[in-house]
């Protein structure tokens, strides 16, 4: 699949075409997840949709432009101001047998529902046997210029909670298929979508309404014999981009994409230190207990006869993402840091 | 090439404690490499025998009715229950050297193997159960219990009992090997004719002799007598 | 300082309780005074000291339940080492072997012995020792890391000998890999390193028989062990071939007639009898005659005197899953071809179920072997000691053969015999055989068969 690199402005609220793809075919990440929504909604009358300003509005980001017209506002649902209220109606409306869709405006605000969603919609199952097919999605990350209070990377929380499936796609196609997947799966699911991918990435997406990503598997975006990236959402592209630079001066680098981070596809990961013998564990969610602590513990207890250097992390540290651009570049890893991590490892 | 053993049939009922003590100073003596390894054939006066997991409460009749009935009750430092042993019933004490590497659970399957083999001579079919009841059973009644013990970790003691026209009413005295629902029974009641301990004893001598791969020879007199001189206590 | 161990008492018995102590921290020992009472699923025992000495530590209760291989108490030797000499510290199997004297043979159970102890889960990064030792070429050249041993240990590579192109002289993956790639080997021979435990099991792993010599292995190659029958098999095989003064005499038999009954009559017989009728049952009649006609070859040689057994007890080789097996039909002298035959089904149903008994698989004076159905024509079989022959019939294939001075086609079959040129000689054994095969070629069978 060939993927283009879309400017947008500045913090790409709501200031682009939506709605349609290009001439040629070609979908954006926010397209995509759009045409997800859509075609799950068209699918599954069950399905439905709350949050802040969806409606009328057609959405922080116009994600959901044009739904309230096609679907009216019983399921294009507005909401106060109110995360508890929003998760608490999806685990209400859940338990009644709907399938809720609760977008949150940003990530961050997702933890003035903490509870709701940590102590009640992740451990319902367990508690009562009774499934709760709610799925929260939000956008999330950095890199926008967005400032502590709206780039968060919240997966870790929420993946500690342990009874909700957590994805963030780097790529289109992913993007509708795993949406997809996670509307029809009867598990609470967490669908965190990169704002700075929404238009900055687009590729040719399948069009099947079927067409369907498998939670939990990863992908290898690139392969490469000499070393393994092992990362996720924005960061994926910045290892690809570091990948071919260092291809240019002869080192190999392979770049594993999870997908899914919770569960996440120990699997592939394992074969690709099989084959590499050095891993690269990259990571946009802070350095201390992010995603990327847990895979590299993994690797390192697995795939421990397999490497011919120790595990590497690159994450940021565990800082409010900063507001000035040249100390919030300092803070996310670069693909200059990326190359020269690599270079370091294969070194060793 | 079969080794050399010794066949000890003291002429019986023996009394336990002699029998019990002369067991464990041939172990000794085994173990010092004085003698080769041993078997002894022979039966017993009505006694039950506790092993070291035996509960009081398996034993059903109080001491004072079990001597009344000409039995006695002895503590011994083998594992397991329960168990009786008395005339008509055929009680092996293999004397054998495991080595300084011992497959016990090796050991109890090949004395398992050789009273069905035995059995299966007289035309009697009887078969071990699941791993964890040593014996041998016909369906759900035990037709022979075992159970050994260790000296030194090496050398074997205590053997096997084979009910050939043993008096069963004498296991309503107790929980038999802990196990309160199964069956005794005995190769007489199994086959609805008389078999005595005389006619079971030489094909015994055969299948032990053939699965632990011994020649017998008899042992000399003096160690037999020691088992039917009146015992130090065991 | 010897640690004991809760002893291994049987390949099944995987735990014990320490029932009591009988000697306590400070108490003065001798070398096999029993220390503690355990007891087992299986059997109980006293655990006795390997060394004399005093006991420094207790480190279990009494009453508890402690896995194989758990050190359970200390105890100071006193004076000079213990034979034993092995390492405190529990180490896997094959270092042991590297570092330490070999362990007398008559070791008690429950000193830390390489062979015989379980290694439990230990860190694999031993010191340097354990490994060939590397050239000082830099503190880096030291740095091994675990890929590097993997692959060196899986290659049986001298690392010793490899050159490090990495950073400070480091031997890296790409160095071990071409040096793999050329070949496959170095110059000295590899020392065994230790095996990596899997942290992920539960369970001890079982340490491998001998240790001391390392298997050199292809790229690809698979090292399987034998299992205790194939062992069992390539003894008594070796044994044999050792043993005796084999020589091989062929027959050719014509068996037009018999391979005509059964056709005829093969479906009657399973009606009525229940087992198929093959033509080994027929065979086995035959050749039991023959022995009763030439004694001498069923029997055995028993030092200098040449032993004639009265009974004929005929071996039958069945192959199964496991490998061979000989189960013996006791007193075939004493039975008719329906007798054979289904003696005959049930001992190989029941071989190839693992149902026999000892005493069914012992006790053979003269064994017949079948490779006809795989399709030979004509093999030379190893003797079954310690008989004085072996039979074999293989398969019955149509030929041209000559039948008064004109071709005919006819089912032929080739009979042979190994036997043991100590006890017979080739008159004898040709005379058998020419016996064996006039009872099949002149017999009729059909009386015999019961319908």
């Amino acid at each position: 699949m060939s993927t283009q690199t879309v400017e947008s402005g500045a913090a790409g609220h709501g200031a682009e075409p939506r709605g349609k793809r290009d001439d040629d075919g070609q979908a954006t990440y926010l397209i995509a997840i759009a045409e997800a929504l859509w075609e799950e909604m068209e699918r599954d009358e069950r399905v439905y949709m709350l949050g802040e300003d969806i409606g009328v509005y057609g959405g922080a980001f116009k994600v959901t432009e044009g739904f309230i017209d096609r679907f009216g506002p019983d399921r294009v649902m507005d909401t106060p101001i109110a995360e508890e209220t929003i998760v608490g109606m999806a685990v209400g409306s859940a338990m009644e047998g709907l399938r809720p869709v609760a977008e949150f405006q940003y990530a961050d605000f997702m933890s003035s529902g903490f509870d709701e969603i940590t102590t009640v919609l992740s451990r319902y199952h367990y508690r009562a046997g009774v499934p709760l097919p709610v799925v929260l999605r939000a956008p999330s990350g950095g890199g926008v210029r967005a400032s502590s209070f709206h780039s968060i990377n919240p997966e870790p929380w929420y993946a500690y909670a342990g009874g909700i499936k957590i994805m963030c796609p780097a790529f289109p196609s992913d993007a509708k298929g795993l949406l997809k997947s996670a509307v029809r799966d009867d598990n609470p699911s967490m669908f965190l979508e990169h704002k700075w991918i929404y238009r900055r990435i687009k590729e040719q997406v399948p069009t099947e309404p079927d067409f369907l990503v498998p939670i939990s598997s990863a992908a290898v975006k690139r392969e490469g014999t000499d070393v393994s990236v092992i990362t996720y959402g924005a960061m994926v592209h910045k290892a690809l981009e570091a990948a071919e630079s260092l291809a240019q001066r002869g080192v190999s680098a392979e770049v594993v994409d999870l997908r899914t981070v919770y569960p996440y596809d120990e699997e592939t990961v394992l074969r690709s230190i099989e084959k590499t013998a050095h891993a690269l564990v990259l990571y946009e969610s802070y350095r201390f207990l992010g995603i990327g602590s847990e895979v590299a513990a993994m690797i390192a207890e697995k795939a421990f006869e397999h490497l011919d250097a120790p595990v590497v992390r690159l994450a940021p540290p565990n800082v409010p993402v900063p507001f000035s651009p040249p100390l919030e570049d300092a803070f996310l890893p670069q693909v200059a840091d990326i190359e020269a991590a690599v270079d370091r490892l294969a070194a060793w | 090439m079969p080794r050399a053993a010794w066949l000890l049939r003291p002429p019986g009922p023996v009394p336990y404690d002699a029998a019990n003590a002369a067991m464990h100073r041939l172990a000794e003596r085994r173990l010092a490499g004085e003698i080769p390894d041993t078997l002894i054939l022979l039966e017993h006066p009505p006694v039950f025998t506790a092993g070291r997991r035996a509960k009081d409460d398996e034993l059903l009749w109080d001491p004072a009715s079990v001597q009344a009935r000409g039995g006695i009750v002895r503590k011994i430092d083998r594992g397991g229950s329960f168990t009786f042993h008395g005339p008509g019933q055929l009680v092996g004490y293999p004397i054998i050297d495991l080595g300084t590497t011992p497959d016990a659970g090796g050991y109890l399957r090949r004395l398992e193997d050789v009273v069905i083999g035995a059995c299966a001579e007289l035309g009697v079919s009887v078969d071990r159960r699941a791993e964890v009841q040593t014996g041998v059973w016909h369906g759900d009644d035990k037709v022979c219990a075992i159970g050994v013990r260790l000296l030194r970790a090496r050398v074997t003691l205590h053997g096997f009992a084979l009910n050939c026209d043993t008096d069963l009413s004498w296991f309503a005295g107790i929980v038999a090997c802990g196990l309160p629902d199964r069956g005794v029974t005995s190769l007489s009641e199994l086959t609805g004719r008389a078999i005595r301990v005389e006619a079971v004893r030489p094909s015994v001598e055969r299948a032990f002799a053939s699965r632990f791969d011994v020649a017998f020879e008899d042992a000399p007199d003096e160690i037999v007598e020691a088992f039917t001189v009146a015992a130090d206590v065991a | 300082m010897t640690s004991i161990q809760m002893p291994q008492l049987g390949e099944t018995i995987v735990e014990g309780t320490i029932l009591k102590w009988l000697k306590h921290e400070g108490d003065a020992v001798v070398r096999d005074e029993a220390l503690f009472e355990i007891s087992t699923d299986k059997v109980d025992t006293e655990v006795p000291s390997p060394v004399a000495g005093t006991v420094t530590k207790i480190l279990v209760d009494e009453g508890a339940t402690v896995p194989v291989g758990t050190i359970v108490m200390e105890v100071a030797e006193e004076g000079a080492p213990a034979v034993a000499a092995a390492p405190v510290a529990p180490a896997p199997a094959g270092a042991a072997a590297a570092d330490a004297p070999p362990a007398p043979a008559a070791e008690p159970v429950g000193v830390v012995v390489a062979s015989s102890i379980p290694a439990p889960a230990a860190p694999v990064s031993q010191p340097a020792h354990v490994a060939a030792s590397v050239p000082d070429r830099g503190p880096r050249s030291q740095i091994l890391s675990p890929l590097v041993r993997r692959l060196a240990r899986e290659h049986s590579l001298d690392l010793g000998q490899i050159a490090g192109t990495g950073t400070g002289g480091r031997i890296t993956k790409n160095d071990v890999l071409a040096v793999i790639a050329s070949g496959g080997t170095t110059a000295a021979p590899a020392v065994v390193t230790a095996t990596a435990p899997d942290l992920g099991t539960a369970e001890p792993a079982a340490p491998p028989a001998a240790a001391a010599q390392p298997i050199q292995l292809g790229v690809g190659d698979e090292a399987v062990p034998m299992t205790h029958i194939r062992r069992a098999i390539a003894e008594h095989m070796l044994a044999s071939t050792q043993a005796t003064a084999r020589a091989w005499t062929l027959v050719e038999v014509n068996v037009d007639h018999l391979v005509r009954l059964r056709e005829r009559v093969k479906d009657d017989f399973e009606r009525k009898h229940g087992v198929k009728l093959t033509y080994l049952p027929m065979v086995v009649r035959a050749t039991v005659d023959a022995l009763q006609a030439f004694p001498d070859v069923n029997a055995r040689l028993d030092g200098e005197n040449i032993v004639r057994h009265r009974l004929v007890n005929m071996g039958i080789a069945v192959s199964y899953d496991a490998g061979l097996i000989v189960p013996v039909i006791k007193g075939v002298d004493g039975m008719n071809t329906v007798g054979v035959a289904r003696a005959i089904a049930d001992l190989a149903a029941r071989a190839r179920a693992h149902q026999l008994t000892p005493d069914e698989v012992q006790g053979a004076t003269f064994t017949i072997t079948n490779p006809g159905p795989y399709g030979s024509v004509a093999s030379v079989p190893i003797i079954n000691q310690p008989n004085v022959g072996i039979l074999s019939f293989d398969a019955i294939v149509k030929r041209a053969v000559v039948v008064d001075d004109a071709i005919a086609i006819r089912s032929m079959v080739n009979i042979s015999m190994s036997w043991d040129h100590r006890v017979i000689d080739g008159e004898l054994a040709t005379r058998f055989l020419a016996r064996v095969r006039q009872n099949l070629e002149t017999w009729d069978f059909a009386e015999d068969l019961g319908l």
